[in-house]
């Protein structure tokens, strides 16, 4: 059985960001990670495959060189293969391209189930799974908390809905995006992390995955970024003063009602 | 392409979710700009009364009854969309980003290869053209998005985004229907409903939200008493759910729930950066510490330096009077 993985790597939730004077591009301090909800698909299909002696473990990203780092940190916790999908040769950020060359690899690849986080931290869209199952034409379910493989056709699946969970019957090949709290992602062990160090990670052109300039550049329709700015600053604090509790209490209770005028 | 706008209905437990009522107050006022009609896209099964309430929101409602669509499941769900997107070919489609956002608009914009925005806290007009207001590395940036490539769109939004006006129209019914299969490939088993009394923690319009200041499992009581008066939610830090005090769907913060209500109060929290990544678009923010030199203070209108078992039983009394007197 093959598993596919898609991570991505994100900034750290701590890293400096400014807006360059152009506006519409970003410095980032250097301080990547794998992003957190991926942690917990690579250590589902490590999981799987220490189970099962004949899985194959595959992990790929789309995007830049930096971005091996983090398919480093994957094959340090034990997957068995890293690809990097090259995004140096096209322009923006857009998730219908990113999901159409993430499905044109896993085309080309072959796979058997594939797992990815249920969003990435830094743009919370949660747009890259559901999107690539469409375009592979298979079926996906969000958002999972627990996968048991009953053989190479089927799996059970229980995903978190608004307010519940429900359990679900899925034919493979299939797409899940997984929740937190699955399972605990492990920390790489040292020879792990030496492993990963040595290993060989293909990059690979978006262009040779069968994809046209027109498909994922030029002629696709697509989000452009206008500009970016920063967030309105909140005034600093108001410590609310008082001898006791009840005063204080009650002067808050007096400025949310007449100043805030949110009671 | 029209100059339409579609607002796809969300619905709990049959009746329409307050998101639903804030899109379709945006799309209404956009739609009146530019001279073009907003439209509540309703689909489900015996939904007659419901569309019957969004007669006053919205210039037309679409309903799609079937009984194969009688709970919300992608597969029905995109058919659906996709036969009614392609048919009346509007500006933009605007849904939740909540779970049920989530999974449908992103398979929907796949399917129909038109570009989306997903997890938005703004709109605004640029010339003729909208542009999208999205957050990014949680809060610390905003972008600005504008779409090229002459298509329509998709944008979902953040619950508490806009505010809901009543506009009191007459909105014109239109019945569709369209063939619609089940996917044979996903076999639903079974549904635990957990929660259900509960507020959405993201739709919620006050929230208070206890950390490891609150000592233990049991003293949430007094959140929840208060969340209950306040008809909000009881919400809690990463580091309270980690200890299982509360459940991961309570969780406010960057690995669990994003949210902005009106009024949010946190207890005993010390204000890391993964939790206020969740909660800084709140409107307005209140914190009560003991230790004068929390974080959380540097993200707050108002603060309350002071023991939070002191404080809280004389808040819940004093929220619960202003309550009253309203």
């Amino acid at each position: 059985m093959k598993i596919l993985v898609f991570i991505k790597q994100v900034a750290d939730t701590e890293a400096r960001i400014l807006i360059k004077s152009d506006k519409t591009s970003l410095e980032i301090e250097n301080k990547y990670n794998m992003n957190f909800f991926d942690e917990f698909a690579v250590e589902e299909a490590i999981k799987i495959k220490e189970k099962s002696k004949e899985t194959l473990v595959a992990v790929c990203t789309y995007g830049p060189k930096r971005a091996i780092e983090a398919l480093r940190t994957a094959i340090a916790m034990g997957v068995d293969q890293a690809f990097l999908l090259d995004n140096n040769s096209l322009n923006g950020d857009d998730p219908l391209i990113t999901a159409k060359i993430l499905a044109g690899f896993a085309k080309q690849g072959g796979f058997d189930f594939i797992l990815c986080g249920r969003q990435a931290i830094d743009d919370e869209s949660s747009n890259i799974g559901a999107m690539v199952a469409e375009f592979l034409g298979i079926p996906h379910v969000s958002s999972i908390m627990k996968l048991d493989i009953i053989d190479e056709k089927k799996a059970l699946v229980e995903s978190e809905i608004e307010g519940g969970r429900e359990t679900i019957e899925v034919q493979l090949p299939a797409l899940f995006t997984v929740q937190k709290g699955m399972n605990e992602p492990r920390v790489p062990l040292i020879t792990g992390v030496m492993k990963a160090m040595k290993a060989n990670i293909p990059l690979i052109d978006p262009y040779s995955l069968g994809l046209t300039r027109e498909m994922i550049d030029t002629c696709a329709a697509k989000t452009n970024v206008l500009y970016y700015e920063t967030p309105q600053d909140r005034p600093p604090v108001r410590i609310i003063e008082g001898n006791t509790p009840e005063e204080k209490v009650k002067a808050l209770i007096t400025i949310l009602k007449e100043e805030a005028k949110v009671l | 392409m029209s100059k339409d706008i579609f607002v796809f209905i969300e619905r709990k437990d049959g009746a329409v979710r307050k998101v639903s009522f804030e899109l379709l107050s945006k799309a209404k006022e956009i739609a009146g700009n530019i001279s073009s009609d907003s439209y509540a896209i309703l689909v489900g099964h015996n939904i007659k009364e419901t569309a019957d309430e969004l007669k006053a929101y919205a210039d037309k409602i679409i309903v799609v009854d079937k009984e194969i669509l009688q709970e919300y499941r992608w597969d029905t769900y995109t058919q659906a969309m996709e036969y009614l997107v392609k048919k009346y070919n509007p500006k933009m489609v605007f849904g939740a980003s909540t779970a049920t956002g989530k999974d449908l608009f992103p398979r929907l914009a796949a399917r129909l290869e038109m570009p989306i925005v997903s997890d938005a806290i703004g709109i605004d007009f640029e010339g003729q053209e909208m542009k999208i207001k999205k957050p990014l590395y949680g809060g610390k940036v905003i972008s600005w998005v504008t779409f090229s490539g002459g298509k329509n769109t998709f944008v979902t939004f953040r619950p508490n985004t806009f505010s809901i006006e009543k506009k009191m129209l007459n909105g014109e019914i239109i019945e569709e229907t369209m063939d619609v299969q089940k996917d044979t490939r996903i076999n639903v088993l079974g549904i635990h409903k957990a929660n259900i009394k509960k507020i959405d923690l993201q739709e919620a319009d006050f929230i208070i939200c206890g950390g490891r200041g609150m000592k233990g499992p049991e003293n949430f009581q007094d959140l929840e008493e208060i969340a209950g008066i306040m008809g909000g939610r009881a919400g809690a830090s990463r580091a309270v759910v980690d200890a299982k005090w509360r459940d991961y769907d309570d969780q406010v913060g960057k690995s669990g729930k994003t949210v902005s209500p009106k009024l949010y109060i946190g207890c005993g929290i010390s204000g890391a950066l993964h939790h206020t990544m969740g909660m800084d678009t709140s409107k307005v923010i209140v914190a009560i510490n003991k230790d004068p030199n929390a974080p959380i203070f540097q993200y707050a209108d108002y603060g309350i330096v002071d023991d939070i078992f002191t404080i809280l039983p004389v808040l819940r009394e004093g929220l619960k009077k202003a309550k009253e007197e309203l």
